[in-house]
């Protein structure tokens, strides 16, 4: 007498739609596919092709050829790794999850690190991989690999679609585990004999994911109690100096608006990770930047600082919290805001939490202060940090006569006006862009926050750029970064993708020199690129380029105005600016320390009452990562 | 300071627990599973899959060694994955059967015979299979029974093979997995 349900469901979202135009007709399974990513709102996918996945690519060119008005555009990269960062530069620049689609075995497995950089990031961005024929998998046949073992340690979700039936509903259901929740790529594994299937189309349905459609109504229902709406203000009321502390969660979240909203209705400043950069408005006055390892010493200062700290899609991150019970040592309490309640105490224990859409929270929060009349005076606090702000800001050697990367950026921004999409690779050059640009919006800035992949930074920017033609998208790249994905240069050019590609070299693996310069005694192993014989300028001229130029170390004076044709230049550009070699990211919070052990380097002002300025000595070894 | 001790830090009791996991039958789903355990480092005692009264869900039960904090934070990374459809806490909602059944295979010398099949008797163990040097049991039981059983046996023969299917359990009383995932 077993019971069983429905192994395909349709949701209330699908409800009182009517049918599907197509409903009922024969079409192969690549049509299939075609034509689901088609309904989802996909205009544009990112792949390259290979024979367990030539059904869907020729059903694509078909699908194009029938609907003249609403081509998908497809972008064929470099390497699929690049793919799989443009689609990831889309998503995170969108939040539509962003598309692709790859051959078996070598094709899928060149996206694991995009799959792997979108769930440690928390993107959403749909995979599709061919697969060999359902009847030769498992016989070690020709580009065939496990693939789905392999993904699912890595993506938030994958399928393997043995049962044509359910292709269609699989491929509407990977939407939505990507998109809802706590966003993550999705994974479709999918055999030639599948995609060459011919079946009636239903034009609707999901896989029956029960656990996860409950678990997610619920987040959705997710309101605070009143209880606990009087308990987050009675902590805020005993507060003096609260302080947010924001992360991608909010930009994921499409909390930004709310965020403000909370932030400016009672006057709490507030700091960003990494990732949640854009989620408060660099430039208004209750920004204090980033927090962090390498943060500005304010944003580190107010952290040490504060007596109430409201986390909100943020997760005491290693990069942020390295000495976990020494992070905010006096805030007397901690509200998290968070999607995932697994996020909740993990690392750190808080006092009030809310596991749910933040946005949604923060809502709630500033209704119900407005309701009560919660009023308290911050004004000593807000003072207090941009006393902070004013008096420990970031600074360099502004006399040097070598280009400086700081100097770089300052002017860039100064023509950009937090107003640009800027993408980066990883090392230095992210870290010194986080710090020197401004952003006003969330989903302006793109970085790998979490994996650390270099090569992130062009194709993600090609990406960003693509969905967004009327933005300035900014690829900033370091030397070892760009070489990942150079061939993307290219891809670039061949689809006249106008981004900007400034590259900041500085010979060498930067950021892995300055562990070696602090950690292992100047001992530069492996990370001196000084013999490296690439010219990158001839290589951006010699793929089509008509913008490339190249900035010698000496050539300071010409840096402001070489930037701002760079930036007005019509099409893809690429400058690069050598920099001086030893140019550190200051402040640094060394791996496992605390705040208090932050070092500033020397042009930016530490603390008195930090006491003697903290030193890395030269011999501490970088147990933790 | 006093709320805002680390988590990860914290050195709370350590304690046995029995997780009830119900998961759709789907392709891959006890790989996925035990992927996660791997890959977070969570060490688990024993983990069963099977069919249950529902042929659309397989019933997963883990035990697992851990204090709270470890504990909670498995139950909410399985509670994570798309194909899981509940988990829950048997042994913190106390009241639960839990059986584990046991092949043991011991080579004994002639004068312990009796010995091993009284033992055996009194834990309520059969004679599954017999020669003149080996005999097999086999038991079913709480772990607790089933480890107190071994200890004696190996006390009297020598234990050459041993299989354990890992732990059942379900809840006691009227509630259960699937009844309560459906109630709420
Ligand atoms: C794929 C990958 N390999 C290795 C690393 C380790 N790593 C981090 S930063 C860095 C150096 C990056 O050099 P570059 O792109 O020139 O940036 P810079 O620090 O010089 O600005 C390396 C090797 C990484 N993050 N990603
Ligand atoms: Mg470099």
């Amino acid at each position: 007498m077993a019971i069983a349900e429905e192994a395909i469901i349709t949701l209330e979202e699908e409800r009182g739609g009517g049918p599907h135009a197509l409903a009922g007709n024969e079409m192969m399974g690549a049509e299939m596919v075609i034509q689901v990513l088609a309904d989802q709102g996909v205009d544009t996918i990112f792949g390259y092709s290979g024979g367990a996945i030539l059904p869907t690519y020729d059903a694509i060119f078909r699908y194009n050829a029938g609907n003249p008005d609403k081509e998908i555009r497809l972008v064929v990269p470099a390497n699929e790794q690049g793919a799989g960062f443009m689609a990831a530069g889309y998503s995170r620049s969108t939040g539509r999850p962003g598309v692709f689609l790859v051959t078996s075995g070598p094709g899928a497995t060149n996206c694991v690190t995009p799959i792997r950089d979108c769930a440690a990031d928390s993107i959403p961005a749909i995979l599709i991989c061919g697969q060999v024929p359902r009847a030769a998998m498992g016989t070690d046949a020709f580009q065939e690999a496990p693939v789905f073992n392999i993904m699912q340690s890595c993506a938030k979700h994958t399928f393997l679609v043995l049962n044509p039936e359910e292709l269609e509903a699989t491929i509407r259901t990977a939407f939505r585990i990507a998109t809802t929740g706590r966003p993550g790529p999705v994974v479709i594994d999918l055999p030639k004999d599948v995609q060459n299937w011919t079946g009636k189309f239903r034009g609707e349905g999901y896989l029956n994911l029960r656990g996860y459609e409950k678990r997610f109504a619920r987040l959705q229902a997710m309101r605070v109690s009143d209880d606990s709406m009087a308990s987050f203000f009675h902590m805020l009321e005993q507060s003096e100096r609260p302080l947010i502390y924001a992360g991608g969660g909010v930009i994921n979240g499409e909390a930004a608006t709310e965020l403000r909203e909370f932030a400016n209705t009672l006057g709490i400043p507030g700091v960003t990770t990494l990732m949640g950069i854009g989620s408060l408005d660099t430039t208004s006055d209750l920004s204090m930047h980033m927090l962090g390892m390498h943060g500005t010493a304010f944003a580190n200062y107010a952290v040490d600082d504060c007596d109430f700290l409201i986390a909100v899609g943020s997760r005491f991150d290693d990069r942020v919290a390295g000495k976990v019970h020494e992070f905010a040592p006096n805030a007397r309490g901690i509200a998290h805001l968070d999607i995932d309640a697994a996020e909740i105490g993990k690392v750190k224990n808080v006092s009030w939490s809310y596991v749910g859409d933040t946005g949604r929270c923060l809502d709630d929060l500033v209704r119900y202060a407005k309701k009560t009349g919660f009023k308290k005076d911050y004004t000593g606090w807000q003072r207090h940090c941009a006393g902070l702000r004013g008096n420990h800001p970031l600074d360099w050697n502004r006399k040097s006569e070598m280009i400086q990367p700081y100097y770089v950026l300052e002017e860039l921004n100064k023509i950009t006006k937090g107003d640009a999409i800027v993408s980066t690779g990883v090392g230095q050059h992210q870290m010194w862009a986080a710090q020197y640009f401004d952003f006003k919006q969330p989903r302006t800035w793109l970085t790998s926050g979490s994996m650390g992949t270099m090569g992130f930074g062009l194709p993600a920017a090609i990406g960003a750029k693509m969905a967004n033609p009327d933005k300035v998208v900014i690829a900033v790249d370091g030397d070892g970064s760009i070489r990942m994905n150079l061939g993307e240069l290219e891809t670039a050019t061949t689809y006249g993708v106008g981004v900007k590609v400034l590259l900041l070299n500085n010979q060498g693996d930067g950021m892995v020199r300055q562990w070696q310069k602090l950690m292992f005694d100047q001992r530069f192993s492996g990370t001196d690129k000084t013999m490296h014989k690439k010219d990158f300028v001839k290589a951006a001229q010699a793929d089509g380029y008509e913008f490339a130029e190249r900035l010698h170390v000496n050539e300071v004076d010409k840096v402001p105005e070489t930037l701002q044709r760079f930036v007005d230049h019509d099409g893809p550009a690429f400058l690069e600016v050598m920099i001086d070699p030893d140019a550190l990211v200051m402040p640094m919070v060394g791996p496992g320390k605390s705040y208090r052990e932050m070092i500033v380097g020397d042009w930016i002002k530490p603390r008195e009452s930090e006491g003697p300025a903290a030193q890395m000595d030269g011999k501490t070894k970088a147990d933790l990562f | 300071m006093s709320s805002t001790n680390g988590a990860i830090l914290e050195t709370p009791s350590i304690t046995k627990h029995v997780l009830g996991v119900l998961v759709e039958n789907h392709h891959g789903v006890l790989s996925r599973i035990a992927g996660l355990f791997a890959a977070r480092g969570f060490n688990i005692d024993s983990l069963t899959v099977s069919a249950t009264e529902d042929s659309s869900m397989s019933r997963m039960t883990v035990t697992l060694t851990g204090d709270t904090t470890v504990i909670d934070q498995i139950r909410k990374q399985l509670n994570k994955l798309a194909e899981v459809i509940t988990v829950e806490d048997l042994t913190e909602q106390g009241l639960h059967i839990e059986r584990e059944l046991v092949l043991v295979k011991v080579e004994y010398s002639p004068e312990k015979r009796t010995d091993l099949i009284e033992i055996a008797a009194i834990f309520k163990a059969k004679s599954v299979d017999m020669t003149p040097e080996t005999i097999a049991f086999e038991i079913s039981g709480s772990q607790e029974k089933i480890d107190n059983f071994l200890t004696m046996i190996a006390q009297e023969a020598c234990i050459t093979e041993l299989a354990r299917s890992g732990v059942v359990a379900l809840a006691r009383g009227s509630g259960g997995l699937r009844k309560s995932f459906y109630a709420d």
